[in-house]
């Protein structure tokens, strides 16, 4: 074997090479066609280097002419690969230029085996024996043109034009990776394109007596694509230890938040938990991992917990769970524990995966609880100590029901002692005097119920209705105060959460405020009490009064305790109130009337059913 | 009474109409004619001034209190005796109410009893005072009808003087005295001067004593 067909040997065979390993990273990721592109590239310039060493070595010109003209379909191959390789890799290149090329190229094959003895001559007369480097005799070919050789030159032209606009286009998107890949392949190819075009183009015309050396061109495209590719598994390999780096500091952040994190997939299946959830939930890790969800929510919210996960599902936002509910956690020993719950939706490929942050709030929820509690006391004293205030008004109200029972019952002495006994009153009296019996036992119900101590509730509450009992208890002071009330309630408001007593406690105090403030002030001694709906769809109760306002540097100071304008009282009483409407997730504020007094505003928010 | 008299009334007022009802059924039970009004407006619009009566009275009402009404019959020149009837011992409001001429003052609940004799001693009262103040009011009528030169004519007389005197006192003739006089007799429904004098003596007219 002499160095040409050794040297042959190895292109066709690093060709090879190289394309099956693209072939095998094809068949990795079929979505991917630049490495099938990239083999059917190489395997073509393979089976070329083949060819063309036969041809070197033709016996005769019909051999010569008859291997040349079987080798184009090679070539054709390789055209079309390196077309819509560099369309596919670069992203770039015009899409007409490239089907106008392969349409070319394919009119070329067809011409190759309809005229001449092959696409390049029209006849291959002889073959003359060239000596190359070291005294290798190799043939070189000796005929006619074809003239339709002129169809692949202007494709080879073409082909170079592409290439160069693709690179041009690849080179000014920009980015290192990008414009190597369009220095090395484009440059590549316009080079070794146009060198072996040119080469034969000249052997073809006869203006150069020399075998066709095309390989050592292809195969040096072959050997820069190679190179490019290579360099992408090199970037995936890299990309694979960042990930890897990447998921281990995620894991490393997961596992230091003091929190429990829970990764859940579109299934519901836990795929990855944190040591802090196996304190939250007292499962081994091993226990939660590849186990549904479900089962660290109490059993009595399973059903409805798979419907809302698919609810999330439909609208994946990072968000808190259950706002405005109260939440729980099952734990492992069946125990519940108070969660607050965080989402935040993780899209993987095309599947949803939902990152779950849980965090224990019994601490909180105890903290919550005794302060709560404390707040309740606190209410119930300033309750007691408005009460006294109020003592004369419900001893006035108790007082009412009484007379009137006695004036009843000694008028019924009095018809019976006559003779003949009136009975026919008595059934009349009688009623009356259960009646009012009711009555006196309803204040004394509506006075119990303000003195009761007992934890603050929550219950579905008609504001109207609030204050109208508050109304009612204040009656007769206000009576006794000569301050009119004008109330304007207004219809269909929404219900709200609250503490009845709580809530009638806070009413009771801006009503005596509101008639404080308007002591000495003899005339117009009016109070407007006002429901009304807000913009938001909350509720808004206002005690306006005719006093003399507040200053506005005070606006907000009397909401502080042991701040009073009053001769009596610890100034606690708006201090509670607030404290109060705050604990129902409302706001208790004051502002001036723009004629005279001012007026107390607490808002409620409406109830969430 | 040489005339038979109607039946004395009873005047409620009480806002709380359980009160209300009551305290009428009671008096209705003793006999009593009984007018009940749930409010003082409604009083003032609707009670008889000339028959003899009085007035059983809340004192804490909305819109018109039981002082204020009090203070209104006052202005009224209403010689209504008012008994006052309230939920709690107001020291202050009683006192006012008894400066203000109520007859009396009770608190509630009140004993039947009680009641029923403060009311019947008030209707007793406006028995025996009734003559005398209509008397007084029918000759005060009388006197305003007077024109002011009658009127010093009349002082003259029921103080002892002569047409003569009376004429040079008043810068006139004794023949204008006379006719003013004459005048005046006929005004107040007296024929004899006697009559005159006893009837201004009632009225308070003439505050000079006679020598």
């Amino acid at each position: 074997m002499n160095w040409v067909e050794v040297t042959w040997i190895v292109m066709s065979a690093a060709s090879l090479t190289l394309g099956v390993i693209q072939l095998l990273v094809w068949l990795k990721r079929r979505s991917q066609y630049a490495p099938l592109l990239f083999f059917a590239l190489a395997a073509s310039a393979t089976g070329f280097g083949a060819f063309e060493l036969a041809m070197m070595r033709a016996p005769s010109p019909v051999d010569y002419a008859a291997t040349l003209r079987w080798a184009q379909v090679l070539l054709t191959i390789l055209v079309l690969s390196i077309v819509w390789f560099v369309r596919l890799y670069f992203g770039a290149g015009r899409l007409w230029l490239a089907y106008l090329i392969s349409g070319l190229r394919l009119l070329a094959l067809g011409l190759n085996f309809v005229t001449g003895v092959n696409i390049n001559f029209r006849e291959v007369s002889a073959l003359d024996q060239v000596y190359l480097w070291g005294g290798v005799a190799v043939s070189g070919p000796v005929g006619v043109a074809n003239p339709w050789v002129i169809v692949p030159q202007i494709t080879n032209v073409l082909l170079i034009a592409f290439v160069v606009d693709a690179s041009i286009a690849l080179w000014r998107r920009g980015g290192a990776d990008a414009r190597r890949r369009a220095a090395i392949i484009g440059g590549s190819l316009v080079l070794c394109i146009s060198a072996v075009g040119a080469f034969a183009a000249l052997i073809i015309t006869g203006l150069l007596h020399a075998p066709t050396i095309v390989m050592p061109g292809v195969f040096i495209v072959v050997l820069a694509m190679g190179y490019e590719l290579g360099w992408d598994v090199i970037a995936v390999g890299q990309l694979a230890a960042q990930l890897r780096a990447s998921e281990l500091r995620f894991r490393a952040v997961v596992e230091a938040v003091p929190s429990a994190i829970l990764l859940v997939n579109d299934k519901g299946i836990i795929t990855l938990a944190n040591a802090q959830a196996e304190t939250v939930f007292g499962y081994e890790r091993a226990e939660l991992v590849a186990t549904p969800v479900e089962k660290l929510v109490p059993e009595r919210f399973r059903r409805s917990h798979v419907g809302l996960r698919a609810g999330y599902a439909g609208d994946p936002q990072p968000r808190a769970m259950g706002v405005g509910r109260e939440l729980f956690a099952c734990r492992k020993d069946g125990s519940e524990v108070p969660v607050e719950v965080a989402l935040s939706p993780m899209r993987t490929g095309d599947r949803l995966s939902v990152l779950v942050s849980v965090a224990d709030i019994t601490q909180r929820r105890q903290v919550e609880q005794a302060s709560a509690r404390q707040r309740d006391e606190l209410a119930h004293l300033s309750r007691v100590a408005m009460l006294g205030e109020l003592s004369g008004s419900l001893a006035h109200e108790l007082n009412q029901p009484l007379t009137a029972i006695l004036s009843n019952a000694q008028a019924a002495q009095r018809y019976l002692a006559q003779s003949p006994p009136r009975v026919d009153k008595l059934a009349e009296i009688l009623t009356d005097i259960v009646k009012s019996d009711h009555r006196a036992g309803a204040v004394i119900q509506r006075l119990r119920s303000l003195l009761r101590k007992e934890e603050a509730q929550r219950h579905p509450l008609d504001v109207n209705e609030v204050v109208e009992e508050s109304l009612r208890l204040m009656r007769s002071d206000l009576l006794n105060r000569q301050v009119v009330v004008s109330s304007e309630l207004a219809r269909e408001l929404p219900a709200v959460n609250g503490d009845r007593t709580q809530l009638q406690q806070v009413l009771l105090n801006l009503l005596i405020n509101g008639c404080d403030a308007m002591d000495g002030h003899r005339s117009d001694n009016r109070l407007i009490i006002r429901t009304q709906g807000t913009a938001n769809g909350n509720v808004e109760v206002s005690v306006a009064d005719k006093g003399a306002g507040i200053p506005s540097a005070d606006l907000e100071r009397i909401f502080e305790p042991f701040v009073t304008t009053k001769s009596h009282g610890l100034g606690l009483g708006l201090a509670i109130c607030r404290s109060i409407v705050e604990a129902h997730g409302g706001r208790l504020w004051a502002t001036n009337n723009p004629d005279r007094g001012a007026t107390l505003h607490c808002e409620l928010p409406r109830r969430v059913p | 009474m040489p005339r038979m008299q109607p039946a004395p009334i009873v005047y409620v007022v009480d806002d709380d109409p359980d009160v209300l009802k009551a305290i009428e059924r009671l008096l209705e039970s003793e006999g009593l004619r009984v007018a009940a009004f749930p409010s003082p407006r409604q009083f003032l619009e609707r009670y008889d001034r000339d028959a003899a009566a009085c007035l059983v009275l809340d004192l804490a009402m909305p819109e018109l209190n039981g002082l204020e009404l009090q203070a209104m019959l006052e202005r009224q020149a209403s010689h209504l005796p008012i008994i006052f009837l309230t939920g709690r011992g107001d020291i202050a409001a009683s006192v006012r109410a008894m400066k203000q001429g109520a007859a009396d003052f009770l608190t509630k609940p009140v004993d039947d009893a009680l009641l029923i004799a403060t009311i019947r001693d008030a209707l007793a009262r406006d028995r025996a005072l009734r003559p005398a103040r209509i008397e007084r009011e029918r000759i005060a009528k009388r006197l305003a009808t007077l024109t002011e030169r009658e009127r010093q004519v009349l002082e003259q007389i029921v103080a002892g003087k002569l047409n003569k005197e009376i004429a040079a006192e008043l810068g006139t003739v004794e023949k204008t005295v006379k006719f003013h006089r004459a005048n005046l007799m006929h005004k107040m429904g007296v024929r004899v001067v006697a009559d005159l004098v006893k009837l201004a003596e009632r009225a308070g007219v003439g505050s000079t004593p006679r020598t």
